[in-house]
């Protein structure tokens, strides 16, 4: 070998090298760029929450102010009222905005004993206001037995301002607006299972019979031929088209159900329709392993073919079934294009069927979408995604690799 | 043979560290308080030191440093005009393209900011900045000073009385009376309509979420409620459904929330995805379709192509301002229309040529 050669052929190694180093470098970029922005938001109450503040309005029939002793641990941030003995101290939420936040209560506290005040069925019961509850606004009695408000929707917008208010001028606590602490994720799981749940419904049963009567049953001819390259050809359709299509005739479908807005129901049937391809796909890959042998044995002890195919085809194609829901699994966990058009974007803490509802991707895209982005929330919900088709995908290749091993003599 | 294959996977080894390393180091940017402190253990300050000054003076110092100590606060500032926009989502960098005309015409030398916080703390930082921000930013806090526009100085007062012209409304409009599917729906709607435009908590908590709103003339919704016995009710079986502009969500956000406990637990649902679909979706083309609301929101006045006589109600809420902000020490006090479209398209490139 003279020397050109040898550089030319280290220098066509170097670059499958380099190509192959550059794509792992990506990938891991991309887990420590999640990781470090993610890791931090996500918790276990982050994936339990609601993502919506419960509010609450809270009457106190004017509980006088009293006096209380300070709290002994020595809080820097947080300023405590004597007259009613609870400390607020001032954040941040996610989204930058404003908060006060509740960080101590006294035991004898008025706080401990509000009635609901909102028409329901809780209106009457007895209240306690939570630590970390964020107030809103405060309603008292000044000296001349005027109402007044103070708060971030008063006229104080820090915790400061408002407890040197109330020490200064109230006489006693009307009623105190709070939210309860939201940005939680537990409605777009929930949806996302849903969605899941009824794409494999429809889809499986569609897909896995279209690929039997394509392997199975379809003679070989130009018209099999020509089905299965429009199926090919759909496997290649970008999936906001599939969203577009989903929206205009399948809505209309979805409203014969009675259903009039963008629903769980409608991004399931459009999911069905892009997943179709796949599961066809993956199906006659799984029905082509089956070795003839077995079709042979079972037709000549006198089966007829439909018994050969449900009998004996299928039951031993059903590892490369299962790995196509799993695959299939992932890709309703990772799409968001379609489902914004069809699920719509407004995040649902009770997500149903009839209605709309976000999947944790577009969850990410309502988060993102907004004046103030919220990046940790995003992050940690990538993170969630990652690890979930992390997982799924590892699945899909132990199950191959058992189906190879099963079949290979 | 055996030796070039192992050069060429140290090289390739290297390739990944140093790609590690570029990439981590961009982490440690962002998130400076953590890491600095933790490596301050190991590297005591040097690293510190050294990142801080290198920044400062490559940016500064050659054009101005000459003239603008001695010639006092009067004299102009010199120098490249360091233009600062907002992101393309941002509302209120399309507010603020569309009322200075300058649409799709941004210099592409324009550093972007992801909020209105990053805005005014990285023109607050910048001698020679000139940005746009919201006016409810705390201008002192972030060492920023707001520009007059036009000639008029950009407060609560004069964006009320319509002589600040770099404000826009915030309009409602609702399906039309009869077509809510629910009485007890559109009852409800008035009932918020109500509490949004002439109640006091209501002007408070749009405010505190950086609308505009004149809280003189407003009555506190003791007074109102009663023309509106539907929120006394248990109306948690109710969802209202808003949709239109994204810009006006954080304000509607806030009068919801603040609405709910006082209105018997109604759920809302806020499908926000742009100023058209607030009329379309109500009165419009969309009213029937899957993107139909009960009460659409634009961040702009109604088109003449959008026609909202058919609903039960429509009208301004509050209105949003955006100022022109540059450095505290910068001498610039009023921009005009012309100036401002020129300096963010890039023509006029130095603070010395303003005129």
């Amino acid at each position: 070998m003279n020397k050109a050669r040898r550089r030319k052929d280290i220098m066509r190694t170097s670059v499958t090298w380099i190509s192959a180093a550059l794509a792992v470098l990506v990938l891991t970029s991309i887990f420590v760029f999640v990781f470090k922005r993610g890791a931090g938001t996500f918790s276990w109450s982050m994936l339990k929450d609601d993502y919506w503040s419960k509010n609450y309005l809270v009457a106190f029939g004017d509980v006088p102010a009293n006096d209380f002793a300070l709290p002994d641990a020595d809080n820097e941030d947080e300023f405590f009222s004597r007259k009613f003995g609870f400390g607020l101290a001032d954040s941040v939420d996610k989204e930058n905005n404003q908060l006060m936040v509740v960080t101590t209560i006294s035991a004898m506290s008025p706080l401990h004993e509000g009635t609901i005040t909102t028409a329901g069925p809780d209106q009457g019961k007895v209240m306690a206001i939570p630590l970390d509850a964020r107030i809103r606004r405060i309603d008292y009695l000044d000296q001349d037995n005027n109402v007044k408000s103070t708060g971030l929707l008063g006229q104080d917008h820090s915790a400061e301002g408002a407890i040197g208010r109330l020490e200064q001028e109230a006489t006693a606590i009307r009623e105190i607006y709070f939210q309860s602490t939201g940005g939680g994720i537990r409605g777009s799981i929930i949806a996302t299972l849903m969605l899941i749940g009824l794409t494999l419904l429809f889809s499986l049963p569609l897909g896995i019979s279209a690929a039997i009567y394509l392997h199975e049953v379809a003679p070989r001819n130009k018209v099999t031929d020509w089905i299965r390259a429009a199926v090919e050809m759909l496997a290649g359709v970008p999936s906001i088209i599939f969203g577009l299509m989903g929206v205009s005739m399948l809505f209309r479908v979805t409203n014969l159900f009675g259903i009039t807005t963008q629903s769980v129901l409608l991004g399931s049937f459009t999911m069905t329709i892009m997943l179709l391809p796949l599961i066809m796909r993956q199906t006659e890959e799984a029905l082509i392993v089956v070795p003839s042998s077995l079709r042979m044995a079972s037709l000549s002890l006198g089966a007829s073919t439909t018994q050969t195919i449900f009998k004996v085809v299928l039951p031993n194609a059903l590892p490369g079934i299962l790995s196509a829901t799993l695959l299939s699994m992932s890709r309703i966990i990772g799409e968001s294009a379609a489902l914004i058009f069809t699920m719509g974007t407004a995040i649902s803490d009770s997500p149903k069927i009839s209605q709309g509802a976000t999947t944790l991707a577009v969850h990410i895209w309502t988060v993102m979408a907004g004046e103030q982005p919220n990046f940790e929330l995003a992050t940690a919900i990538s993170l969630l995604i990652l690890v979930l088709v992390l997982g799924l995908n590892i699945t899909v290749k132990l199950l191959t690799y058992r189906i190879n091993k099963k079949w290979q003599v | 043979m055996k030796k070039t294959k192992i050069f060429v996977i140290m090289l390739l080894v290297a390739a990944l560290f140093a790609g590690l390393v570029a990439c981590s180091d961009k982490k440690t940017d962002e998130t400076k308080a953590p890491t600095t402190e933790a490596e301050a253990t190991d590297a005591p300050e040097t690293e510190v030191a050294t990142e801080a000054p290198t920044e400062a003076p490559t940016e500064a110092p050659t054009e101005a440093p000459t003239e603008a100590p001695t010639e006092a606060p009067a004299a102009a500032l010199t120098g490249a005009i360091h233009v600062y926009s907002r992101d393309a989502a941002s509302g209120t960098r399309g507010a603020f393209e569309e009322l200075v005309g300058f649409e799709g015409e941004l210099t592409d030398d324009a550093i972007v900011t992801d909020s209105n916080g990053d805005m005014a703390a990285k023109v607050g930082a910048d001698q020679y900045a000139i940005g746009y921000v919201s006016l409810t930013t705390d201008f002192a806090a972030n060492n920023i000073k707001a520009v007059s526009y036009e000639g008029v100085e950009p407060t609560q007062e004069n964006v009320l009385s319509e002589a600040y012209t770099l404000a826009r409304p915030f309009n409602y409009v609702t399906r039309a009376a009869g077509d809510f599917g629910d009485d007890k729906k559109e009852q409800l709607v008035k009932a918020f309509i109500a509490f949004l435009t002439e109640s006091a908590e209501g002007a408070n908590a749009i405010s505190s979420a950086g609308g505009i709103v004149d809280a003189a003339g407003k009555k506190p919704w003791a007074d109102l409620k009663a023309d509106h016995p539907i929120v006394d009710e248990d109306n948690s079986g109710i969802e209202l459904v808003t949709v239109g502009s994204t810009s006006v969500e954080k304000a509607i956000r806030a009068a919801l929330e603040t609405f709910q406990p006082m209105a018997g637990n109604f759920t809302f649902k806020m499908s926000h995805a742009g100023s058209g679909e607030g009329p379309a979706g109500t009165v419009g083309a969309e009213k029937d379709s899957a993107k139909k609301g009960d009460i659409g929101f634009t961040s702009r006045p109604f088109k003449d192509t959008e026609d909202v006589s058919q609903s039960m109600s429509n009208g301004t809420f509050c209105l949003d301002a955006v100022v022109i902000c540059a450095q505290v020490d910068n001498p610039i006090a009023n921009l005009n229309k012309d100036t401002v479209a020129a300096i963010f398209k890039g023509e006029v490139a130095n603070w010395e040529d303003i005129k």
